[in-house]
């Protein structure tokens, strides 16, 4: 099963909206000028405590069939994914360990055999269920503020 | 003054000698809440000034179905976090202010 680059970029402009007014609201710097079918991506700018700044890239293929793959980049996007990246608090494979990325299923190399992609939807633990890109995007807000320094 | 019930349900309050009254926005990841979003609304962000940050987090919580207990919500005023005990007043918050919301799901 797949889905049409197409229609994955009708939903997340869709959505996008709602993740841009909390973004624009939070101080959060997010860049999708380059967002097409072709380029199912967008950046978001993050602080922690101490005003160090974090970006990630949010990969959208195929959404949202399939939560997007969200990691830690540089700035231009030329690193990916290192430990120097992350803030720290993340789960240290590096990953961002929740069911709305992709990186976290075992099926794409992450920690979590324990669930399937198609169930992104469901909460983590207890916790409010993270089924829309501008929960998302206040998830990663909340816990990267929290934290203070880099992974390493 | 809208239709609605303020959340303080002092609606009189903002004229002659009650207690000051500020109305502002919060901006959450599910929607503005405003004095006139979203539709349906049944607390609207008017308060007196002496409410605590607690108070309007909980009442945002309900207008949008934050109900879950385990996640973490925070009020912030772009960088900075509202502490839920202090007041309103505390921070100065004035008429139009805009707020947010920061919801945090649970760890995996």
């Amino acid at each position: 099963m797949s889905v049409a680059a197409d229609v994955s970029l009708a939903a997340i402009k869709k959505e996008l909206a709602a993740a841009a007014e909390y973004a624009a609201a939070a101080c959060l710097e997010l860049s999708a000028d380059s967002l097409g079918e072709q380029n199912l991506r967008f950046l978001l700018r993050f602080e922690n405590q101490g005003g160090e700044l974090f970006y990630t890239e949010f990969e959208c293929t195929e959404y949202p069939l399939y939560p997007p793959t969200v990691e830690f980049v540089s700035e231009d996007r030329s690193e990916k994914g290192t430990k120097r990246l992350y803030p720290q608090g993340f789960h240290t494979t590096p990953c961002i360990c929740m069911r709305y990325n992709r990186k976290a299923y075992a099926e794409r190399g992450g920690p979590h055999g324990d669930w399937r992609l198609l169930d992104w939807r469901l909460p983590s633990g207890n916790g409010i269920a993270i089924d829309s890109l501008a929960l998302m995007v206040s998830d990663l807000h909340s816990k990267i503020r929290q934290s203070s320094g880099r992974m390493s | 003054m809208n239709d609605h019930t303020s959340s303080s349900g002092i609606a009189d309050a903002s004229h002659g000698h009650g207690p000051h009254v500020v109305h502002f926005k919060v901006q959450t990841p599910r929607g503005l809440w405003s004095l006139d979003e979203p539709k349906d609304a049944t607390k609207r962000p008017e308060y007196p000034v002496s409410i605590k940050i607690e108070q309007v987090i909980s009442d945002v919580r309900s207008v949008f179905g934050f109900v879950e207990q385990d996640s973490k919500y925070t009020l912030l005023r772009g960088r900075e976090v509202l502490d839920p005990q202090r007041t309103l007043a505390s921070y100065d918050i004035e008429n139009g202010t805009l707020l947010v919301l920061s919801v945090q799901g649970g760890n995996a």
